[in-house]
């Protein structure tokens, strides 16, 4: 069972994975294990290999087609290896100075199609829908447990952002804690709605980019796609919904359609103007509204969910990790107006 | 009697796994990289193939890949030193993942249950 601790000092928790622990051998470069893992031939997520995967917890599939059997559109399965394993809910402990809790939570593997080489940004606009409807659904199941405090959905693209498999996945861990960056943007939030501006401070930011201009990338009538104004990382976009709301899980059908235009825009501008870099997409929601209703009561009319897409185009380095300070080269209006030129979509 | 290839580059490795395993009635037949073992494969009938990952030339990775690419119906056991290659999902292809730290009797726990009718 891995095992979560908490920094006393900073309140951030960790993660100690015992089931993917590494010796300090590990960490000696001998040598480059699977440089190009374009060259293998077998891959556990395509169809037809569905045996290699612990079952299938959901998955859209043809009306006749046996679960865990080819015939599939989008499949979710357990993490076989997984960071935080399930269980019931576990209580914090302390060894003398410190805490600790047993590694509870749930990981899972959304395997986005069958189709081995069809990126996220090559899928038509109606199957990402499906994809976020998802993710939609996952969350609300998982959340039903009071103790997955957070649902983190994520997608890793690419070996340099730590994806270990081309076939396009996301992946979902449920958390018993909510994390620390959540609990920042939420207080930072809530701080702001009530001393200053009286509203949620991402929809007046929202505003702000829209008369501007100076960083928005893309916008349709629901979602807009923006370089923020204080960017991390060259090219970093942030996804937000036009229309005020704190919680993912109540996007509806008809706003995953708006969403999923604009993350093949998104994408697509990553792909087509910086030839095709690793990436992360990390979605930030509310916590569980079981959690949130206690924690941060009102926490619907001052908290926005959104996406953060980070390209991975530098690397963090000591003063960074020092200070917790980013040295980002590019001004993100630059970013801006790189990402805006025309682009073909696919499909 | 059941015929086991055993992938493992450390050779005094390699002897104690043979001895051990030939007791249990097996027999070992031994590849000390990836390009060898897939010759094997090729070239006869395997009912379990026991892999390191760590080896000079093609990794066991790929090697798991390329079995599969031509059998998807021997089973495969990862045999690593290390537990953090879990993080790939490419492991998902073998059907056990063990650790070298393990004791000799979960190997062969594994391997008769692979091997089960």
């Amino acid at each position: 069972m891995p095992e979560l601790r908490k920094d006393i000092v900073t309140g951030r928790w960790v993660i100690i994975s015992t089931e993917r622990s590494k010796r300090p051998d590990d960490f000696r470069p001998q040598q480059v294990i699977n440089p190009d893992k374009e060259n293998l031939v077998f891959c556990p997520f395509c169809s037809g290999n569905e045996a290699k995967t612990p079952p299938e917890v959901f998955a859209i599939r043809e009306n006749d087609s046996s679960p865990d059997q080819p015939g599939w559109k989008i499949r979710v399965v357990p993490n076989k290896f997984p960071a935080l394993q399930p269980g019931p809910p576990p209580p914090k402990k302390t060894k003398r100075l410190y805490q600790w809790m047993e590694g509870v939570g749930v990981h899972e593997v959304i395997i986005e199609t069958p189709d081995h080489k069809q990126e996220m940004s090559d899928l038509p606009e109606e199957h990402l829908a499906q994809i976020l409807q998802v993710f939609r659904l996952r969350t609300i199941e998982i959340e039903e447990h009071f103790h997955h405090q957070y649902v983190q959905i994520f997608k890793n693209k690419g070996k340099e952002a730590g994806a270990s498999l081309s076939h396009p996945h996301s992946q979902l861990i449920a958390t018993p804690i909510v994390p620390k960056r959540i609990k920042e943007e939420i207080y930072g939030a809530e701080r702001l709605f009530r001393n200053q501006i009286r509203e949620c401070v991402f929809c007046q930011m929202i505003k702000e980019e829209q008369v501007s201009g100076e960083r928005l990338v893309f916008q349709n009538d629901q979602f807009v796609v923006l370089t923020p104004y204080a960017s991390r990382f060259p090219f970093e976009m942030a996804i937000f919904p036009l229309n005020h709301s704190a919680y993912f899980r109540k996007i509806s059908d008809q706003e995953t359609f708006q969403l999923a235009k604009a993350i093949k825009q998104a994408l697509s501008r990553l792909k087509t103007q910086l030839s095709d870099p690793s990436y992360n997409l990390v979605f930030h929601q509310a916590p569980n509204p079981k959690v949130s209703e206690k924690a941060w009561p009102g926490i619907d009319r001052y908290y926005h969910w959104h996406l953060e897409l980070l390209p991975i185009l530098t690397k963090v380095a000591g003063f960074e990790l020092g200070t917790g300070y980013y040295i980002n080269p590019v001004p993100p209006e630059v970013s801006a107006e790189y990402l805006k030129k025309e682009i073909q979509l696919k499909s | 009697m059941k015929k086991i290839l055993l992938v493992e580059d450390d050779k005094s490795l390699c002897l104690l796994y043979e001895e051990e395993l030939a007791k249990e009635g097996y027999e070992i037949v031994v590849a000390h990289d990836a390009e060898s073992a897939l010759e094997k494969v090729n070239a006869g009938h395997f009912d379990l193939i026991i892999t390191d990952i760590r080896m000079p030339g093609k990794d066991g990775i790929e090697l798991i890949s390329s079995i599969m690419g031509l059998r998807k119906d021997i089973p495969i056991i990862i045999n690593t030193a290390y537990q953090s290659y879990k993080g790939d999902f490419m492991t998902w292809a073998a059907d056990a993942y063990i650790t070298k730290s393990s004791s000799m009797d979960e190997l062969k726990e594994k391997i008769k249950d692979l091997l089960k009718d």
